[in-house]
């Protein structure tokens, strides 16, 4: 099994090359909150996609998706004209939430009515896109906070390993919704400052959207596991039932999480090359996160970074946004430094990746830790 | 791969819209069923309240432990978690749009926004049991409880997990006029609500029943007659009937599809479940988990049949040896 091809939309452009120097470069993505009359903190750091090509709201929603859904079917090697006959659509976040919100204040603006709008489901959403691109297989929807696109990759896997799907395509989506960022706000766990993975003053997360296509096919005959092909070895999905929106604190959920998608991937934890960490730069959960990984790979933790200051945490979405920016990185030949981490913090014991380095072939962890204890690690090769 | 194995049904339980669980409890509706307030029945059957917890979570905690309690010993932790939900938070989330969007932006109220996290009830439901496996929430309108089941059913027989607790939860929301911006409705149909769980391994012994089938066939375009003809071929391709064969309606077929259907099927006994859960997009699972209810005398099958407006139907097959 492999991933044949990827697609990205996100606050850095389209494409998942537009990404590649921004991250190496640690430059975020972000731009202060605007358009929304909330009561939040002032210039809050958010990432957005250009909301000229991708406005709030279906159209805008499902143009970004179809975006990065073809440039992962383009680098699979698959035009328009290819049947996609015994395809599979499993999706990970749909932006549901902010499509509904956006539907709501258009009309608010328009006529100053609060109206009651007819809702539509994610399930719909990801039956509609599965009959636009012509992929007639099974279609799934996880709803499983921000481990669903990791989620929606495993299911994606298992479909296909057991023949109820040839190949699969997964997509993540996220829009920004005013009342995740209230309600983020609420729970005091945004971060003025913007993301801080890791790092010593870290205050909590940065929020984002954003748009991951990954393509999964078997690994063609006669091919050699190579250049854009990236083997999917495995991964696992558990629950951690410490608490609704906080990980048990010595991370030990996290840890099986890991040390159970090694074991599926039959993999060592010795040949993990590095990790694409969590870190969603709140105080408990990269507390949580580092103690897992020192747990799993003792005293020689890999190198590991997080994405999030670069992309904001795209929740539903991050499972593909952040595997595909990932990916990007190290078909560019480096592994993506962590942008927003400054001060090392003694109370976690390590620290992230900083500045990027090169890319070896190998075998790569990627980290996705939900609310609702919904956890799921990806093992993933490169080259 | 290895060859799939059997997938047994050793417990299950449907909890209806007017906190009926038990089959003396059951009632034929009428008319939309008035708001169920569940706190009492949680304490009772959770033996504890649960604090800020919303409607929807309490729903699926108590149709889970109801049917873990009928399975007769604890899960092993390894158990994984198939949540199947058309609608999800729908009470919460529409707290959370008064809350923040015009004309009063505020902040949202934390409890509501994490209730609201759609994979909230599969938590609480994993954390009352002691279960620290796969857990899922999944989503696909009027086919969720159908999709869970698939997948739950497929690890179980390819080994990737070595038990699941199925469910398909939704609630409904008032007045009725609010609740139809969710789902479709003809006026005929009663709107409902419901919690319904099997407890699935693939151990032969105490087993009360096996999932036969969890089929999508691609439908699109036929009509009630041809329709009913190629669920007829699929239905004696698939199985040699070895007991009745009774058929669950789901709340997607039109009447005409039903009759169609009973008449494509000679023999077949109609079991018209809707009439005691109302309608809701994972009626499906209330619809088989309600038929374990009373041991049958006679060995039993059951083919619970859905259709959505796309013309995809789905299929559910389920037997039920005699005395179980």
């Amino acid at each position: 099994m492999c991933v044949g091809g990827y697609g990205l939309v996100s606050c850095y452009g389209t494409g998942a090359q537009a990404v590649v120097e921004p991250l190496r470069a640690r430059r975020p993505g972000s731009a202060p909150l605007t358009g929304l009359q909330l009561p939040l903190p002032e210039a809050l750091p958010v990432n957005r996609m250009d909301p000229q090509r991708y406005p709030a709201g279906m159209a805008g929603t499902q143009a970004a998706m179809l975006a990065a859904a073809h440039e992962a079917l383009t680098m699979a090697g698959l035009d328009r004209t290819h049947a996609l006959t015994d395809c599979a659509l499993v999706l990970g976040g749909t932006g549901s939430l902010a499509i509904a919100e956006a539907e709501i204040r258009r009309v608010w603006e328009r006529t100053g009515v609060a109206t009651a709008l007819p809702v539509t489901s994610a399930g719909a959403m990801a039956r509609q896109l599965a009959t636009t691109l012509g992929l007639d297989g099974p279609v799934f929807c996880l709803a499983t906070a921000c481990a669903s696109s990791a989620n929606a990759l495993l299911v994606a896997r298992d479909l296909i390993r057991r023949g109820q799907a040839r190949r699969a395509l997964v997509i993540g989506a996220e829009r920004l919704s005013a009342i995740t960022l209230s309600g983020f706000q609420s729970l005091l766990l945004l971060d003025p400052a913007g993301c801080r993975p890791f790092d010593a003053a870290r205050r909590g997360l940065q929020l984002g959207e954003g748009v991951g296509a990954l393509w999964l096919e078997p690994v063609p005959a006669g091919h050699a596991d190579s250049g854009r092909r990236h083997r999917f070895h495995g991964g696992a999905n558990l629950c951690d039932t410490h608490h609704m929106t906080s990980a048990s604190p010595d991370g030990g959920a996290m840890a099986r999480v890991m040390q159970a998608a090694l074991t599926q991937a039959g993999v060592a934890a010795e040949e993990i090359v590095a990790i694409k960490a969590h870190g969603t730069g709140s105080a408990d959960n990269d507390l949580a996160e580092a103690a897992a990984m020192k747990t799993v790979f003792g005293a020689r933790v890999p190198p590991f970074t997080g994405l999030k200051r670069g992309l904001g945490h795209t929740l539903a979405a991050c499972g593909a946004v952040e595997t595909v920016a990932f990916l990007a990185c190290l078909d560019a030949g480096f592994i993506p430094p962590t942008a927003g981490f400054e001060a090392f913090d003694p109370a976690l014991g390590v620290q992230p990746l900083v500045p990027a380095q090169d890319a070896p072939a190998g075998i790569y962890l990627y980290n996705f830790f939900g609310f609702g204890g919904n956890y799921g690690t990806l093992v993933i090769g490169h080259g | 791969m290895a060859e799939p194995s059997v997938v047994y049904i050793h417990a299950s339980a449907a909890l209806g819209p007017n906190r009926d669980y038990l089959p003396a409890q059951r009632v034929r509706l009428s008319a939309d069923p008035a708001p169920s307030d569940l706190r009492e029945l949680t304490r009772r059957v959770l033996g504890q309240s649960l604090r800020q917890a919303s409607h929807f979570v309490e729903l699926a905690a108590i149709g889970a432990r109801l049917c873990l309690e009928r399975a007769g010993q604890a899960p092993p932790p390894a158990t994984a978690v198939y949540l199947g939900t058309g609608l999800a938070e729908v009470r919460a989330g529409e707290a959370l749009f008064k809350q923040v969007l015009p004309p009063g932006p505020g902040l949202a109220s934390p409890f509501d926004f994490i209730n609201a996290t759609n994979n909230m009830a599969a938590f609480y439901v994993a954390r009352l049991a002691g279960l620290v496996s796969r857990n899922l929430t999944l989503t696909l309108e009027q086919f969720s409880f159908e999709a869970a089941l698939y997948l739950a059913w497929q690890d179980l027989r390819h080994g990737a997990v070595p038990a699941a607790l199925v469910g398909g939860v939704d609630e409904n929301s008032f007045p009725r006029a609010n609740h139809l911006r969710f789902l479709s409705l003809r006026d005929d149909q009663v709107m409902g609500e419901g919690s319904a769980w099997l407890y699935l391994n693939g151990d032969p012994d105490g087993a009360i029943g096996e999932v036969l089938c969890v089929e999508t066939l691609k439908t699109d375009g036929l009509g009630g007659t041809a329709w009913a003809q190629a669920l007829r071929q699929f239905v004696g391709a698939q199985f040699t009937p070895t007991a009745p064969v009774s058929l669950l309606p789901g709340y997607g077929l039109a009447p005409e599809e039903t009759e169609a259907l009973t008449r494509a099927l000679p023999g077949v006994m109609l079991a018209p479940y809707l009439d005691y859960c109302g309608c809701y997009p994972t009626a499906a699972a209330f619809g088989v988990a309600m038929q374990f209810d009373v041991p049958p005398a006679a060995p039993q099958l059951w083919l619970h049949v859905n259709r959505d407006r796309r013309g995809q139907t789905r299929l559910i097959g389920v037997r039920r040896p005699a005395g179980c």
